[in-house]
């Protein structure tokens, strides 16, 4: 919508030079005119989950003459209330992709694959993998999983195969967040009764484009009902538009704010007293450690000016205990920054501060139902496996709050090439370009003597693995059932085909069923997944005929405020973490500054943030016609940079920069905004995609392989010190204007 | 015969972009052509800054400057009020383009016509509701009827003081906007 | 949504449109007012009235999409009396042939020229208005497009009438001095013509560019753009400098020395009218943007 003038000059030169050309240009247009009419046929309704972005939202797919034709949210589900999102609706034409792999592949050569039987793959992955495990040890064999539905299958296949490593994206994700809530409060991801609040506080988390749907409707109407929104985020994101007050923050430093704002909270005696005398742990010195956070200290740390901060506690006491913080998701909550664990202790406590748990317009623990299990004396579940993960979570000397199963991602690769990881398997996961220093992860993941891939096109990662077995897509698939919608109620959720396979691929379970007796563990394997999803609905009364007529149904049991409970060992909420304290962590709420910070004098330093925008999903969509659309008529692949900044260094908006990192350098083009903090450049999180195997997008017009760059870029591989996430936010960069 | 419009609240709009593509899946239209745009505005500057997205479609003018110049009659008013064209009788002419000041129209080049929202006519007339309201996560535009003072879209037009873009075109649109 | 759906096609229809109607009216001006000057004038600009516009109309058929592909949908064209371009259908077809059969008149071509030679006035009588019609509706149809401030002003037609008549007097001239290169002494006498039209397009074309930079915003825009923005070098090189100015003081020079000029110059300048005309038409399409609809 923007670059018309542009076109139009191009046009008139173009055109004074080769005007008959274009006067030809109608001819041009045949082959599109002759190209072929809409489609037409019967339609067919089936109700399935997306599977688009994490939240498996429960849609109802439209099918005409037999292809996919559109798609309309399912107004029961929790999680998008009959929503759905631009992702959920272009993933739709995905299934069309030219770039699909159409069979299980085998690697014959750098970026070569040759088609092979699934047998075949079965056969020799077997082989392989059985000769490392008796060579290495069950130990050296991984599993990555993006951790969803299935994770209970994968978990159950590594565990047969007798490995502990069951890996998640959580290390480049949420890892602080669930670890310091559960240390706070027992649990790791309250829920918000925002429809309910009288004022909502937003640090880092912005829902409006880190997207979830649900948590946006109450939010909205919660503000419909009057609350007041205040977003913290050092740029305005599309949650600030929806909000009453952005707080401009300086990158790295909300835990600074949240100081402050308890110290205000304390100071002034306004929080909710006689909560915090029967529902806390460790309040006095708490408050104690709090006396030195004034206001005017965390203004010089935040940039925030302090008469904001304590209008902000104020504003917040006086709302409470219908007053609520977000619980965080991946910015500034999740691995951004070495003081993220703090912050989000700090977090919990101030809303413990307002007293806010299990309260009307606070938090709640959504209720979920309990799924049954197969019969044991049937199918027997595979032994625990003991001991640590090799990459020390659960390790006392090294990373004791990370729990097993969820694991360091990007601690993989450098395990391979220390030699303790030889095989694994990656399923729905892409870290070759979702993990930090790129460069680093492929040298690591070549290091495997197997690499086993699941997945529907060749992404970076797939395209390294010596075998890839193509699942289903997700509306050519059935999976587990799902309980994720549950979030004032109980819910459950189920994905079942909306059109059979179009190429040889199979679903998960399959999969998985049909390759373990080639690994040895096939008596673990004897059930299909029908009978596992039987087994999992039997307790709530509900047959598997009904929820896949429904794609969800609601069991009611709705959430209810009442007296607040605790899962900690201390039963209350723990301002002062007994189990940090038991491994000698900093167990109070305290400052700790950023790992890296952006040189001050050199007007060429930033710090380098990144974040989602609504119609991206990581940087999956990247090569999705109908979403890269939206990306290039709104020329949203661009840096944002403040006006000052920019004015200094001489840019101006669309200006083409070189951003170098210590690890590494690339080009994009410049957003010059106000929407911005001067101390750092924002880059969307979708872009930069290297695969050369997924080009569709290219030849529709824009995105695929080849455009734009990735944080991961200029990320140097941290384990940050007590859980050992990536840090994503630790990045300091050096920002030059370049031509062309 | 009820009189169709939107009315669309800019203050919850995120730029999400799921009406544009859950637009274009319904009437199947290629990546390329979309009934409907956001508009992203930045206003001020910090600390007063601020960011509004505007989502804006065919407005369905009761005086239609597309419909006055279009030659072949393809271009017609329904009795819902909808405008609508007449798919085998535009010749492509694009003169509808040129008058349309909202720049709403699009050519379609398979067809060789010249299309546009139609307000998901289609499936209203089933009793449902266009695409692009319905899957607003946010609930940003509200579809009725006009001419029922009761229908929530008149109460909230009533309610906010909401006007249609640039009154002064004098097109009389059916399309009404609340920006703060 | 793009800025001019309009391209080359439509552009090359309102020039060549404006100059055989032009040249129409300056073959009839001719014959009528001055036959001993210079027969071959009246003759040229009758030959080449028909076959411009004609031509005209075909790139005007060719930018159609459906209506080219699918061509029986062409005679909807005539459905709506609100459009300016049912109105073109209709003055076109019916001046088309007329211009055909002028020309025929004119030049006694076959039997048919032979017999109307004697009805040649009332031909004269029905066509100029025809004709005139023609140069003007050229600028009615895009004046009355409310999309784009910028064209959605009466001077439009007269900006166009005006440059129809200058270059089709143009054709008219070069067609004369093809026919019979020693006219070209006479002919200076019609240089008068391009004196006139000349300075009232470009009188017209100067109130056209000042009302828009105070009328509307949108007017402004493309008046600036025309003046100082991307398309300002082509606007004063080929529409003011070359299309106006320079045919216009040679002019002068050709009326005053009675055919003394050069005759490369005198066809020279006939040639810069076309130029500047075609120009003119390209520049006025391609600035025309739409309404700001969101403060
Ligand atoms: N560059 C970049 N890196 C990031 C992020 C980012 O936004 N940008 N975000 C961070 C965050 S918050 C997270 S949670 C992680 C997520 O990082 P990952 O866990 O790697 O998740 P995705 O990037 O979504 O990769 C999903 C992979 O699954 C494949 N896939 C899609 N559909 C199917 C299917 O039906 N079956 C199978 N088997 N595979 C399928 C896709 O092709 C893709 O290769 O990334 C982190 N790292
Ligand atoms: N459309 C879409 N939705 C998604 C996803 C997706 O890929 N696409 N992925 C899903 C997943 S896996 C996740 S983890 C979530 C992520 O959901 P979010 O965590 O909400 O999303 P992010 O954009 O990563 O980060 C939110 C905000 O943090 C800001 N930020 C960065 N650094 C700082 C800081 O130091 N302080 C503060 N206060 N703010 C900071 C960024 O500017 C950004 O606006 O989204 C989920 N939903
Ligand atoms: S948020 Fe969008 S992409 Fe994610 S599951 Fe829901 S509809 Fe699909
Ligand atoms: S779907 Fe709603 S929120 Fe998203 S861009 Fe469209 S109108 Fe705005
Ligand atoms: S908005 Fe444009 S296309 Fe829609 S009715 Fe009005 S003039 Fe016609
Ligand atoms: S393009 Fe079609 S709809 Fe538009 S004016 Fe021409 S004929 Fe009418
Ligand atoms: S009303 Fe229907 S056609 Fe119009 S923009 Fe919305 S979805 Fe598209
Ligand atoms: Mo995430």
């Amino acid at each position: 919508m923007k670059k018309q003038g542009l076109t139009r000059r191009k046009f008139l030169v173009g055109s004074s030079v080769g005007g008959a050309a274009l006067l030809a240009a109608p001819y041009l247009d045949f082959k599109s005119w002759a190209s072929k009419e809409k489609a037409a046929g019967d339609v067919k309704v089936t109700p399935t989950l997306c599977d688009a972005c994490g939240n498996w939202c429960a849609i109802n797919v439209y099918t005409k003459g037999g292809r996919i034709w559109k798609a309309e949210g399912n107004p029961i589900a929790g999680n998008n209330r009959g929503r759905m999102c631009a992702k959920g609706h272009g993933f739709l034409h995905e299934v069309y992709n030219p770039d699909r792999i159409r069979s299980p592949l085998k690697r014959v050569g750098p970026n070569k694959f040759e088609k092979i039987s699934w047998e075949q793959a079965y056969k020799e992955i077997g082989e392989k993998m059985l000769a490392i495990k008796e060579k290495h040890g069950a130990q050296s064999i991984f599993w990555l999983s993006h951790p969803q539905g299935n994770v209970k299958l994968t978990q159950r296949f590594l565990t047969a195969l007798g490995s502990p490593n069951q890996f998640s994206h959580a290390s480049t994700c949420f890892l602080p967040r669930n670890i310091g809530w559960w240390l706070t409060i027992g649990k790791s991801k309250p829920d918000h009764d925002f429809e309910n609040s009288r004022f909502i506080l937003m640090i880092g988390r912005n829902p409006a484009a880190g997207l979830n749907l649900g948590q946006l409707r109450t939010m909205v109407k919660g503000r419909d009902g009057g609350a007041k929104i205040v977003v913290v985020d050092p740029r305005y994101s599309e949650a600030a538009a929806l909000a009453d007050q952005w707080i401009r923050i300086r990158p790295g430093t909300d835990l600074a704010l949240m100081l402050a704002v308890a110290h205000v909270m304390i100071k002034e005696g306004i929080y909710q007293k006689d909560f915090v005398e029967h529902y806390t742990e460790g309040f006095a010195e708490f408050a104690d450690e709090m006396k030195k956070f004034t206001p005017e200290w965390a203004e010089k740390k935040t940039t925030v000016p302090k008469e904001i901060i304590v209008q902000l506690a104020r504003e917040m006491a006086l709302a409470a205990p219908r007053a609520v913080i977000h619980r965080g998701y991946h910015g500034a909550m999740g691995t951004q920054y070495k003081n993220s664990l703090q912050l989000v202790r700090s977090v919990a406590c101030v809303n413990g501060l307002m007293g806010n748990m299990n309260q009307l317009g606070g938090l709640f623990y959504a209720p979920k139902p309990k799924l049954g299990k197969l019969d044991k004396s049937v199918h027997p579940s595979p032994p625990k496996v003991k001991g640590p993960m090799v990459d020390g979570s659960t390790d006392p000397d090294r990373y004791p709050l990370t729990p097993r199963g969820i694991g360091l991602t990007h601690a993989i690769p450098e395990l391979a090439l220390r030699g303790t990881l030889k095989a694994g398997f990656v399923y729905h996961s892409n870290p070759l370009r979702t993990c930090p220093n790129p460069k680093r992860v492929i040298e690591g993941y070549k290091k495997l003597e197997l690499l086993v891939g699941f997945d529907y096109v060749l992404s970076e990662t797939a395209t390294l693995c010596d075998y890839i077995l193509p699942e289903s897509f997700y509306l050519e698939r059935d999976d587990v059932v799902y309980t994720h919608h549950s979030v004032k109620t109980k819910q459950v959720a189920i994905r079942q085909p909306v059109v059979q396979p179009l190429y040889d691929t199979k679903p998960l379970a399959q999969i998985l069923q049909e390759l373990a007796p080639h690994l040895g563990i096939g008596e673990y394997f004897k059930f299909t997944l029908e009978e596992w999803n039987r087994a999992g609905l039997a307790p709530l009364g509900v047959t598997l005929e009904q929820l896949k007529k429904e794609g969800v149904i609601d069991l009611g049991d709705e959430w209810k405020p009442g007296g607040p409970v605790f899962k900690t060992y201390s039963g209350k909420l723990e301002f002062v973490s007994s189990v940090m304290k038991d491994f000698d962590l900093p167990a109070i709420p305290t400052w700790e500054e950023p790992l890296v910070s952006p040189d001050p004098k050199d007007p060429h330093s930033f710090r380098l943030i990144h974040g989602k925008q609504a119609h991206h999903t990581h940087t999956r969509t990247c090569n999705q016609p109908y979403l890269m659309q939206i990306t290039s008529i709104n020329d949203w692949g661009r840096l944002w940079i403040h006006p000052h900044r920019a004015k200094t260094l001489g840019i101006r908006n669309g200006d083409c920069l070189t951003i170098t990192s210590a690890v590494g350098k690339g080009k994009v083009r410049a957003r010059v905004t106000e929407g911005v903090h001067p101390d750092c450049v924002f880059l969307p999180s979708a872009y930069g995609v290297f695969s050369r195997n997924l080009k569709f997008a290219k030849t529709e017009g824009q995105g695929g392989f080849g455009y734009g760059i990735s944080y991961n870029d200029f990320l140097p591989t941290y384990f940050e010190p007590i859980l050992g996430h990536t840090m994503t936010g630790e990045i300091v960069v050096k920002v030059e204007k370049t031509f062309a | 015969m009820p009189r169709y419009g939107i009315a669309i609240d800019t203050t919850k709009c995120i730029g999400c972009f799921a009406c544009r593509v859950a637009c274009q899946n319904h009437n199947e239209l290629p990546p390329s052509q979309a009934f409907n745009w956001i508009v992203e505005r930045e206003k001020g500057s910090f600390p007063s800054f601020s960011k509004e997205f505007i989502p804006a479609q065919c407005n369905h003018c009761e005086k239609a400057p597309c419909q006055r110049v279009c030659p072949t009659g393809a271009i017609y008013t329904s009795k819902e009020g909808v405008v609508l064209v007449h798919r085998n009788r535009c010749v492509g002419c694009k003169y509808c383009i040129e008058a349309c000041p909202y720049k709403a129209r699009v050519l379609n080049h398979h067809e060789g016509i010249v299309t546009k929202c139609w307000l998901c006519i289609d499936m209203v007339r089933e009793g449902g509701k266009p695409a692009c309201v319905t899957t607003c996560p946010n609930q940003v535009r509200i579809f009725g009827d006009l001419d029922d003072p009761d229908s929530e879209i008149s109460q909230f037009i009533a309610k906010n003081r909401a006007q249609p873009p640039r009154a002064d075109l004098n097109t009389k649109p059916k399309i009404f906007y609340k920006r703060s | 949504m793009p800025e001019s759906a309009w391209g080359w096609l439509i552009i090359t229809y309102l020039f060549l449109a404006g100059a055989g109607a032009g040249a129409f009216i300056a073959a009839v001006a001719c014959d009528l007012l001055a036959p001993d000057w210079s027969k071959a004038l009246a003759r040229a600009g009758s030959l080449a009235a028909g076959p411009l516009v004609a031509v005209g109309t075909v790139c005007l058929v060719l930018d159609l999409e459906a209506g080219l592909w699918q061509p029986w949908r062409q005679i909807y064209l005539l459905r709506n009396p609100t459009s300016m371009i049912t109105w073109g259908v209709l003055v076109l077809s019916v001046f088309i042939p007329v211009a055909f059969l002028y020309a025929a008149a004119l030049n006694k071509i076959t039997f048919v020229g032979r017999y109307l030679a004697k009805y040649t006035w009332y031909l004269e009588i029905v066509g100029a208005p025809l004709a005139a019609g023609t140069a003007v509706y050229t600028g009615i149809l895009i004046a009355v497009v409310n999309g784009v401030p910028f064209w959605n002003t009466p001077l439009m037609p007269v900006l166009f009438f005006a440059s129809a008549i200058s270059t089709g007097l143009a054709v008219a001239m070069i067609g004369a001095a093809v026919i019979d290169i020693n006219t070209i002494r006479t002919l200076s006498n019609f240089a008068l013509g391009h004196v006139i039209f000349l300075s009232v397009e470009g009188v017209v074309l100067m109130l056209l560019i000042f009302m828009s930079l105070t009328r509307t915003a949108e007017a402004a825009t493309s008046a600036q753009m025309l003046i100082s923005g991307v398309l300002s070098p082509y606007f004063w090189v080929l529409v003011v400098i070359l299309g106006i100015v320079l045919p216009f003081v040679l002019s002068i020079f050709e009326y005053y020395e009675y055919g003394e000029m050069p005759k490369i110059l005198v066809v020279g300048a006939d040639l810069l009218v076309l130029v500047g005309g075609m120009s003119l038409r390209a520049l006025i399409v391609f600035s025309g943007s739409p309404p700001q609809i969101f403060a």
